[in-house]
């Protein structure tokens, strides 16, 4: 058993010329907490879509739970144990709560193609339904997605991303445009996680990142700049350099 | 609100008991003319609607793949003499085939693209078969009839109108059924945001193609009942114009509930027989109605029932008006 | 298809280890059905390889078909020589429509599918300028094309700008506009087929120097013409300011309004334009073929088949599209085996899906 559950090496991507992520390296460890902090166009999310194989790398490669992925399409890597969030939420408008986050689980766990729905779809929504009590959604089991808040929306992203119980969860600035009591809440929950999930996590806000994270990586212009602990973080004079002078972009 | 939920049952009640007992109450032109065109069409029209109320993609082959299924068995059984029956499995079988394929080859697009490739597969399936002297050319295959234990479709059409319904009304609840299925849920996630799916480890494409393979078997279906209710099927039955009017009845009647494929059919089959008696520029009165649903009434005719169903009991519950319900699960029942 | 319970997807590589040969076989079928799907790179170099194979193929069939009676006056060359020039008047004829439809959809995203009414229209215009009113042929084409133009721009206007970004909705739009546009062509202008006179100066045939060989002078002006606008076309799109813009456009259509441009205005102008080129080729089309109701969808399909084959939005993309249609749809009438004429279509066909399996966007076209 390999011992990192993330491997990137010398991992690049380029659009028309402009090098959104250049000769990254990076190790993650089972059951770490890894915020990947910069300014904005740092390229953290064109590292998550290619850690996640929305996005093809232009070099370099991918290890994914001891495991050569550089090749290996998104939905492939998604059932290999992968799951993720996005910077917007990404709900299915067209379902209902308890639906989203059955298909969700429905995702990892195979067998998509059936017309029958059998005893694992009953396990699967009594899955979704205690996904939707842990991100506080047990009331509005039965709403369309379309009709949830935005801060609801964010929950039930953030549901879906966990119901299928990954072994490595990517989250895209979960705290995103949410109220000071939602960002406690969302900190509580992650913090709650279990250890079998490693969580990588991209956010600006400060607080819930280094509550939550144990290293931090981070990039600035595609590029690794430092990674460390969040106090060697804090202490570190190159970080307040490339935050200051800059607008926090929350 | 509770006098207006019994009249809308008792209207629902007496269009249920209408078509269940149409050979009885109208006369045979009825059901020849307007009854079997009605279903034939809608069954190829509800093909397309279930593509596009539960996958998201709007598909022009679906009567490319109707000629399949019609002008292979019609061959079958004419040139070849196969039993009418089994030469009409034959054909929807090939035309579930091909719609794996053409599934296949469009899968990685959806929205106009999709559109296009649909149209341009559909097209090169009329091309094909208006070459090909095996099926009849333009002329067509004439004299096809359908299993003699439904009787002759002209003169007695109230075995097979019983027959088609049964398929058509069979068709539907299985439509209905699928979409709770994993399969169909997954599909309509599929339509939702596809991104969003594949992050999730569903491989979208076979979603996609699978949904296109069983509308195409639906399609088919309706190509084969079609020849035989005609007696004749020609690669004009599948040429752009007709691609267009099962457009237009799916549109009309409403794209994004299954009940709108029946609507449609039935409205532009009645527009099609009393229409031209009317004007000489029906094609032209048509295209109007059709534009104006596009820019006036996306829901189509259900949606414009299902909007004023929904304002009288809210008119007479004086609730708050309740959130439209996901644009898949029309609250219109069948009609 | 993973009808058999919820393991992770290591289960492909983890059944050989497992069981006996038939577990061995599944797992491998399996792992190469899931290659096949996931359009990794192996499956993508497989069946260009097998795209590569057929056409080689075909070329050399089409070869030996033309070379097998020698080079002799009484050998298949002169009618190879022919059939290549109908081939290339086809594809200017192709090209004309086509740049049309894929410049609107490269920028707007629309989908313009009365596309093939503004060609008829165009066609019908010259027609009756010409036939009727005794029109100078010349005059009659570029008043033909701007009708077209301004055609195709009021139906932007009143019906497509409240829509931007709903494809479908527009697409919608425009079909029932074809719809209604055919209608009130076969009105007006009757259901027989017309053609239009070609100009004195172009209507006999010219000598080709070879073989004694003669080739009607219009048609090879049609191709000089279809170069001449597609040159047009690429210094307008690579050279100027507007041109600059429907590239940014094209690349992203958000892009577009971050400029500072009058995006509006800017479809317009491309709507125009695009519609122009349906009424150009129009005229050309009356004028080499025939004009009928239903040649507006054989060009509209004609043109959709160029742009899926070439990439949408690529001019360079609807060049090639259009030559590989037109050399496709004449050398397979032609030299099929014998029996197989009819089925020339399969070719076709064949030629649209290999595109699309291996690039699905087109040849030129970006990923979406």
């Amino acid at each position: 058993m390999n011992e990192s559950i993330v491997r990137l090496r010398n991992l690049s991507k380029s659009f028309a010329g402009v090098d959104a992520v250049q000769a990254v390296e990076m190790e993650v460890t089972p059951g770490e907490r890894r915020a990947v902090l910069g300014p904005n166009g740092a390229g953290k999310t064109t590292l998550f879509n290619l850690i996640a194989g929305a996005e093809r790398p232009t070099a370099g490669a991918i290890e994914l739970f001891g495991r050569d992925v550089t090749n290996l399409p998104a939905w492939q890597r998604a059932r290999l144990g992968l799951a993720r969030t996005f910077q917007t939420s990404r709900v299915l408008p067209g379902l209902s709560v308890e639906d989203n986050l059955y298909v969700a689980a429905l995702g990892a766990d195979g067998g998509h193609l059936r017309f029958v729905a059998n005893r694992r779809d009953a396990r699967l929504r009594s899955r979704a339904r205690g996904a939707a009590e842990r991100v506080g959604l047990a009331d509005r089991l039965r709403s369309s997605a379309r009709d949830l808040s935005h801060g609801e929306q964010r929950q039930l992203e953030l549901g879906i991303a966990m119901v299928a119980e990954p072994r490595l969860l990517l989250l895209d600035e979960p705290a995103a445009g949410l109220s000071r009591a939602e960002r406690q809440l969302l900190t509580q929950l992650l913090l709650s996680l279990d250890r079998d999930v490693t969580v990588m996590l991209i956010e600006h806000d400060m607080d819930v990142a280094l509550t939550i994270a144990e290293r931090v990586t981070i990039m600035h212009y595609g590029r690794v700049v430092l990674e460390g602990t969040p106090a060697e973080i804090r202490a570190d004079q190159r970080v307040h350099d490339i935050y200051l002078g800059r607008t926090y972009a929350v | 609100m509770r006098a207006y939920t019994t009249a809308r049952w008792i209207v629902l009640a007496v269009i249920g008991i209408m078509v269940t007992l149409l050979p009885e109450l109208s006369p045979t032109y009825v059901s020849s003319s307007i009854a079997l065109p009605t279903l034939t069409t809608g069954l190829c029209a509800i093909s397309l609607t279930f593509l596009s109320t539960y996958g998201g993609l709007v598909s022009l082959a679906q009567t490319g793949l109707f000629g399949v299924a019609g002008l292979l068995a019609a061959s079958l059984a004419v040139e070849s003499h196969v039993d009418p029956a089994l030469a009409g499995l034959i054909g929807i079988a090939a035309a579930a085939t091909a719609g794996l394929l053409f599934g296949a080859l469009a899968s990685s697009s959806t929205g106009t693209y999709f559109l296009m490739i649909t149209l341009a597969l559909g097209e090169i399936s009329y091309y094909l078969f208006s070459a090909v002297p095996a099926f009849g050319l333009h002329e067509g295959i004439n004299a096809v009839f359908p299993p003699s234990w439904l009787g002759d479709p002209v003169r007695h059409p109230t075995a097979i109108y019983y027959f088609i319904l049964l398929v058509a009304v069979g068709f539907h609840l299985l439509l209905r059924y699928l979409v709770r299925t994993p399969f169909g849920m997954a599909l309509q996630g599929v339509r939702d945001d596809p991104e969003r799916m594949t992050a999730l480890g569903y491989n979208v494409r076979v979603h996609r193609t699978l949904a296109f393979a069983l509308a195409a078997a639906i399609a088919g279906t309706a190509g084969v009942l079609a020849a035989w209710t005609n007696t004749r099927i020609s690669a004009d039955s599948i040429s752009l114009g007709v691609t267009i009017g099962v457009l237009e009845a799916a549109v009309i009647g409403g794209m994004y509930s299954l009940e709108g494929a029946w609507i449609g059919a039935f409205t532009l089959t009645v527009l099609s027989i009393y229409g031209p008696a009317f004007t000489d520029r029906y094609a032209t009165v048509l295209g109007i109605l059709f534009l104006a649903i596009v820019l006036v009434s996306p829901g189509g005719l259900t949606g414009v029932l299902t909007s004023i169903d929904r304002r009288v009991r809210h008119a007479l519950s004086n609730q708050q008006l309740p959130a439209l319900a996901d644009r898949g699960a029309s609250e219109q029942p069948r009609g | 298809m993973e009808t058999r319970g919820g393991r992770r997807s290591t289960e492909g590589e983890g059944a050989p280890e497992r069981g006996g040969a038939w577990a061995r076989w599944r797992g491998r079928a399996w792992a190469r059905w899931r290659g096949l799907l996931s359009r990794g790179q192996l499956a993508v170099g497989r069946s260009a390889s097998v795209a590569g194979a057929l056409a080689v193929l075909s070329a050399a069939w089409v070869f030996y078909q033309v070379f097998d009676a020698g080079l002799g006056e009484s050998g298949n060359v002169p009618n190879f020589i022919i059939i290549t020039l109908n081939a290339l008047s086809l594809a200017g004829l192709f090209f004309l429509a086509a740049s049309g439809l894929t410049l609107i959809f490269g920028l707007m995203r629309v989908v313009n599918m009365a596309h093939g009414s503004l060609y008829l229209l165009g066609g019908y215009i010259a027609w009756s300028l010409t036939s009727s009113l005794g029109v100078n042929w010349w005059v009659a084409v570029i008043v033909a094309t701007l009708a077209a133009g301004v055609f195709g721009l009021a139906m932007e206007e009143l019906f497509l700008r409240w829509n931007l970004g709903q494809d479908l909705r527009q697409a919608l739009i425009t079909i029932a506009l074809s719809v209604i546009l055919a209608d009130q062509m076969l009105n007006v202008f009757g259901g027989t087929a017309q053609q239009v006179s070609p100009p004195d100066l172009l209507a006999g045939p010219v000598g080709l120097g070879i073989y004694d060989l003669s080739y009607p002078a219009f048609r090879l002006f049609v191709v000089g013409v279809a170069l001449a606008v597609g040159i047009a076309l690429w210094f307008w799109i690579q050279r100027t300011r507007f041109g600059m813009v429907v590239r940014a456009g094209i690349d992203d259509g958000a892009m577009t309004s971050a400029l500072g441009v009058n995006v509006r205005a800017v479809f317009a102008v491309a709507f125009f334009v695009g519609s122009c080129l349906a009424g150009l080729g129009g005229a050309f089309g009356g004028t080499v073929l025939s004009l009928a109701p239903g040649q507006d969808q054989v060009f509209l399909v004609s043109s959709i088949v160029v742009v899926i084959i070439g990439g949408m939005g690529s001019l360079a993309g609807a060049a090639i599209g259009a030559l590989l249609l037109a050399f496709v749809e004449q050398y397979s009438a032609v030299y099929l085996p014998s029996g197989f004429g009819p089925y020339s279509m399969v070719v076709t066909f064949v030629l649209v899906a290999a595109v699309l399996a291996l690039k699905p966007t087109g040849l030129f076209g970006r990923p979406a």
